[in-house]
């Protein structure tokens, strides 16, 4: 797409570049002719290639000519309804940081009186939770003590003993 | 309608821009006084970009107010590396892009389509003959053209409007639309190829 060269003939890609830079009110085929330099001239007229592409030009320009008579123009209030507008948007910018800071001074008593609420909440669970965990190992320590005050386990050497005992024929 | 860029007028162009920049620069200052006189040097344009791609009036105001706004709340940081036309025109494309994609659909200007408001306007005005031709024939007329131009993909459609219609040139184009200046040579070309064989067929159905 990058490529000058459409055609790959340097006089026909010099028509064209004309034809770019043609003033929009040449618009008919021989003011399209006419509006080439003379050189140029004589190679369209020689060339099938360039004459399709001055009629493209040229049928296109006078089929959007209609377009710009249907076109909508700015009224004279146009610049003072933007001015208007950019005030009214900056109202809003300014009312939305202010509107900030006065929510949080408006919600500030709700929001200390709901921070005490969850420290006092969060305090009973956490108090609570270490209860029941002094409660836990008290009730361990004594199953303990129990195992620890009954019949000891057999030693190492009895279980070796009787094993051996057992195998004796 | 401001006039359309033409060859040969660059020294007017080297003012004008000189002008822009320095009401630019009083604008990325906070002047709002400076900011207006841009708005309206450069609205006629910017409704003839967006007019050219969008199809109702309301739609071409509505666009237009909101480049404008935007333009306002962007412009500190435009560095005037281009022309400050050149840049609102990209906003505007972008825009009228945008609402296209967000309907989908293209929905053509019919006569019904105006508001009542409009209708008056427009009735008051062709009465005042203001227009060379009535407001049905110029709908009817610009209704043609929206069906030659179906052809064409929306960026294809926008290069040719503003090339044909609003007289930008192709270094222009390439700039608002981020394209090299030989790429909108071959799909202006190829887009007038499709088009004037599409008037051609239709001419020949109509018998003309």
């Amino acid at each position: 797409m990058n490529d000058t060269r459409r055609f790959g003939r340097p006089e026909c890609d010099e028509v064209l570049n004309q034809l770019e830079e043609m003033n929009v009110a040449i618009a008919t085929v021989d003011e399209t002719f006419s509006a080439l330099t003379a050189e140029t001239r004589r190679h369209a007229k020689s060339c099938s290639v360039c004459q399709a592409a001055i009629m493209d030009f040229a049928e296109t320009r006078e089929g959007l000519a209609t377009m710009k008579q249907g076109m909508p123009e700015a009224g004279p209030w146009f610049a003072a309804r933007v001015m208007m507008a950019v005030k009214a948007a900056e109202r809003e910018i300014e009312e939305r940081k202010e509107g900030v800071w006065v929510s949080v001074r408006r919600l500030a008593p709700r929001l200390a009186a709901f921070a005490a609420l969850l420290l006092v909440l969060g305090g009973t669970w956490a108090m609570e939770l270490r209860r029941r965990d002094v409660a836990g190992q008290t009730e361990l320590r004594q199953a303990e003590g129990l195992f620890e005050s009954g019949q000891s386990a057999p030693l190492n050497d009895d279980i070796v003993a009787s094993a051996a005992e057992g195998t004796r024929p | 309608m401001p006039e359309p860029a033409t060859v040969g007028n660059a020294e007017t162009g080297d003012v004008r821009q000189e002008a822009d920049r320095e009401l630019v620069r009083r604008a990325q200052q906070g002047d709002k006084e400076a900011f207006e006189v841009l708005v309206r040097k450069h609205h006629g344009r910017v409704f003839a970009v967006a007019g050219g791609i969008l199809h109702t009036r309301e739609d071409v105001e509505d666009i237009a107010q909101q480049v404008f706004l935007k333009a306002y709340f962007s412009i500190k940081r435009f560095d005037q590396r281009a022309a400050f036309s050149t840049w609102l025109y990209k906003i505007t494309v972008n825009e009228c892009w945008d609402l296209l994609r967000k309907r989908k659909v293209r929905p053509l200007l019919y006569e019904a389509d105006l508001s009542e408001e409009q209708t008056h306007t427009y009735q008051s005005r062709e009465e005042r003959g203001e227009y060379g031709v009535d407001v049905s024939s110029r709908l009817e007329a610009r209704e043609q053209v929206e069906q030659w131009l179906e052809c064409l993909d929306e960026k294809d459609r926008t290069m040719l409007v503003l090339k044909e219609v609003e007289g930008f040139t192709v270094e222009e184009i390439a700039e608002i639309m981020g394209l090299n200046g030989n790429t909108v040579k071959v799909r202006l070309f190829r887009a007038r190829q499709r088009v004037a064989e599409r008037i051609r067929r239709k001419k020949r159905a109509a018998g003309v």
